[in-house]
């Protein structure tokens, strides 16, 4: 059983993670997370402090947990950028700042921390709207550049072709196509994925206004001390490769691309054909896993339809499932992920302890810690 | 100049001439809307984060908001929308017609369409409009609401939406002063009573530790009066906006504070928006059992977990439990599937 550790500001309940019921857990590891979680409130998204917190928090578990491995994200400049209106300057100092609580967490862990940059943010030039379709579009609130389409119809399909904003209207077998899928992958594709040009973004779920958006950036940065990689997908056994002499941290820094990524670097491919990941879910899973996830992972999936009573994982915003093959569970020793994404820490990793803020829409709720091993621990 | 007879600030309108929410004016010597049909967003989501509780429990809603607001909240958590001029806002706003959003909510399988992320007086005709299309499509209309509308204002919203949740944020002079930016709560009790009596209301009070925490024992004898099934929400505040810098309030002390002042007065009593919270699922209010369970995800994200009800009444004693429409929501179906 995993359990969540929910922190509310000097206010803490257990749950069970899956079922989201109370549970009464002591013992010396949930002990030691739970300490560590009430001394360390989340300063919020875009906080000049954030970052600091994921330095602050994986710091200290590597002193109290002992871990091999760390999965580290870092995005307050991301949520920043995207979302407040910075001058030239204020964004370079945010992006500055990431790398240095990346610099500041390689110094004090003496981890060999690989740095990938997620991808580069461009302006948020043209909101396109799409709502007049006879179809149904589905559009998320963290995925600017895709959509899906349902139930489209033959003048919805032909008003997207002759349309200035789209870039690409894909069916759901040329998806399967792309990435090598059977028909029996495609359950959570939609029936089509509209893709918009660069600095177009789909309006619709946002309640804030966007400044910035990701780019569809179709290479990446990563840090060169892991070596030359092709594809995102190949990071992961670079990574366990790279494990067998080293403590490794991977470090996400998300909202960066080649042009700003600061340290010398590879560049690696971000996607198949068409389609590039913007910074999210799907991104972090084909990392995590070494296999690209569109199938279950995309901006167009239906996500309501699983926002049921008997919904597992109900903390876990929309996930309903834990994926498996994550590198955490490829890795025999202890392992921790700590990030300043919610949910993505504990869901996507797959390392033994998680913890991550727990914000909503960028609304500050607090800290959640996951512990999935507990066998691993001997105490510190 | 005429007077705008929406809300209480009653503020002069003319051809150039706004109010303090900006969304009205007029132009031919009635109070119109300045952008009708607009929307900041819409999503997906369920009654209990709006949060309804007693209301079609379960049930799929379309989230929908426009943009300005009556009241300046020192802890408004949608200032980035609200608080901005909706004329600067148009650029990015949605332009959809009453027929295409009920659409859209239908597409999406939505048994309700609930207007929570800003206030509904300042989008009353274009709301009007969307009312009388979704009713037709059998659709559940719902709100947030500060309750500042006139008593005209209060009339149309009673008539327009199925199911309220009105925020009774305090009560003395001075905190709707500084606070709220409004001179008196006088217009806000007078309204819960009056949309009581022609809709369901739900009541929600953000709870700041100090400020207005000593006067929740006077808002629970209100409520009381109102009727013991009205639905109460303490919140623990987030403080967002102008209050960013300051400190959460203790989830103890706010708590039992709060189970304090409406023992034994209100029969449905919940003290939520933040994560985990133990005091969301309905009891009983014969035998004390716990009919409906929630799960807390803070701010907007509580979850229905397991409805225990046999009808309306409780599975172990019988008494009955005041809610608002089927709480079954294997009724919401995708009208598109």
């Amino acid at each position: 059983m995993s359990l969540a550790i929910l922190d509310a500001r000097e206010w803490q309940q257990t749950v069970d993670l899956r079922t989201g019921q109370p549970r009464e857990a002591s013992g010396p590891l949930a002990d030691m997370v739970a300490g560590l979680v009430g001394r360390r409130p989340y300063p919020g998204d875009r906080d000049a402090t954030c970052n600091d917190w994921v330095a602050d928090v994986a710091l200290e578990m590597v002193e109290r947990y002992d871990p091999r491995f760390a999965f580290l994200s870092f995005s307050e400049q991301y949520y920043s950028l995207r979302h407040s209106p910075l001058t030239e300057a204020e964004e370079q100092a945010r992006i500055d700042g990431a790398f240095a609580a990346v610099e500041r967490f390689a110094r004090e862990s003496g981890f060999t921390v690989v740095v990938v940059g997620t991808g580069e943010l461009v302006p948020a030039a043209v909101p396109v709207d799409l709502e007049g379709l006879d179809g149904l579009v589905v559009s998320s609130n963290w995925c600017a550049h895709y959509a899906g389409l349902y139930d489209a119809s033959a003048a919805d399909l032909e008003k997207l072709a002759n349309h200035p904003a789209i870039a690409q209207v894909a069916a759901k077998a040329d998806i399967l196509t792309l990435f090598g899928g059977t028909a029996a992958d495609g359950e959570r594709l939609p029936e089509h994925m509209v893709a918009v040009k660069e600095g177009h973004y789909l309006k619709g779920t946002s309640l804030r206004r966007l400044y910035k958006i990701p780019q569809p950036s179709p290479v990446i940065p990563v840090s060169n001390n892991l070596g030359p990689v092709a594809c995102l997908t190949d990071i992961r056994p670079a990574l366990l490769n790279l494990l067998r002499t080293d403590k490794v941290a991977l470090a996400l820094v998300e909202g960066v691309g080649c042009r700003q990524f600061p340290l010398p670097y590879h560049t690696c491919a971000n996607g198949r054909g068409w389609f590039a990941y913007e910074p999210g879910d799907g991104q972090f899973l084909a990392i995590s896993k070494g296999r690209h996830s569109i199938f279950e992972h995309n901006g167009g999936y239906r996500y309501y339809q699983d926002d049921t009573d008997d919904k597992a994982y109900p903390y876990s915003g929309f996930f309903s499932e834990m994926p498996t093959g994550t590198i955490g569970e490829a890795i025999a020793a202890r392992s921790i992920a700590v990030g300043n994404r919610s949910m993505f820490m504990h869901m996507l990793t797959g390392c033994d302890i998680a913890c991550e803020c727990f914000a909503r829409n960028l609304y500050n709720q607090g800290v959640m810690a996951v512990i999935h091993r507990q066998d691993k621990y001997a105490g510190k | 100049m005429i007077r705008c007879d929406v809300c209480e600030r009653r503020c002069p309108l003319g051809p150039d001439t706004t109010g303090y929410c900006r969304m009205y004016h007029a132009p031919r010597g009635q109070v119109e809307e300045r952008f009708p049909d607009r929307w900041c967003a819409y999503a997906t989501a369920r009654m209990e984060t709006i949060p309804f509780y007693h209301a079609w429990p379960g049930a799929r809603c379309l989230v929908v908001g426009t943009t300005g607001c009556n009241f300046d909240c020192r802890y408004c958590a949608n200032a980035e929308v609200v608080k901005v001029d909706p004329a600067g806002q148009q650029d990015v706003m949605l332009d959809v017609s009453p027929e295409d959003l009920v659409a859209v909510a239908r597409k999406r399988g939505c048994r309700a369409i609930v207007f929570s992320v800003n206030e509904p007086t300042v989008s009353l005709p274009t709301l009007e409009r969307v009312a009388a299309v979704a009713k037709t499509a059998g659709l559940v209309m719902g709100c947030l609401t500060n309750g500042y509308a006139t008593p005209e204002g209060t009339a149309r919203l009673g008539a327009i939406f199925d199911c309220v949740n009105v925020s009774l944020k305090g009560l003395s002079p001075q905190f709707c002063r500084n606070y709220l930016g409004v001179p008196d709560v006088g217009p806000i009790l007078r309204n819960i009573q009056a949309l009581a009596r022609t809709t369901h209301v739900e009541v929600t009070t953000p709870v700041i530790e100090g400020v207005n925490s000593h006067e929740l024992g006077e808002m629970v004898d209100f409520l009381a009066g109102v009727g013991p099934d009205v639905a109460w929400h303490a919140f623990r505040l987030l403080p967002e906006y102008k209050m960013r810098q300051e400190d959460y309030p203790s989830v103890a002390a706010v708590g039992a504070q709060v189970e304090a002042a409406a023992r034994g007065k209100l029969n449905y009593v919940y003290f939520h928006n933040f994560i985990g919270s133990r005091w969301v699922n309905t009891l009983c209010p014969g035998c004390g059992e716990a009919v409906i369970e929630r799960h807390s995800l803070g701010c907007g994200g509580d979850r229905l977990q397991a409805v225990h009800l046999d009808g309306t009444a409780c599975p172990r004693c019988g008494a009955a439990v005041a809610l608002r429409g089927d709480p079954d929501p294997a009724t919401a179906k995708e009208a598109c599937s």
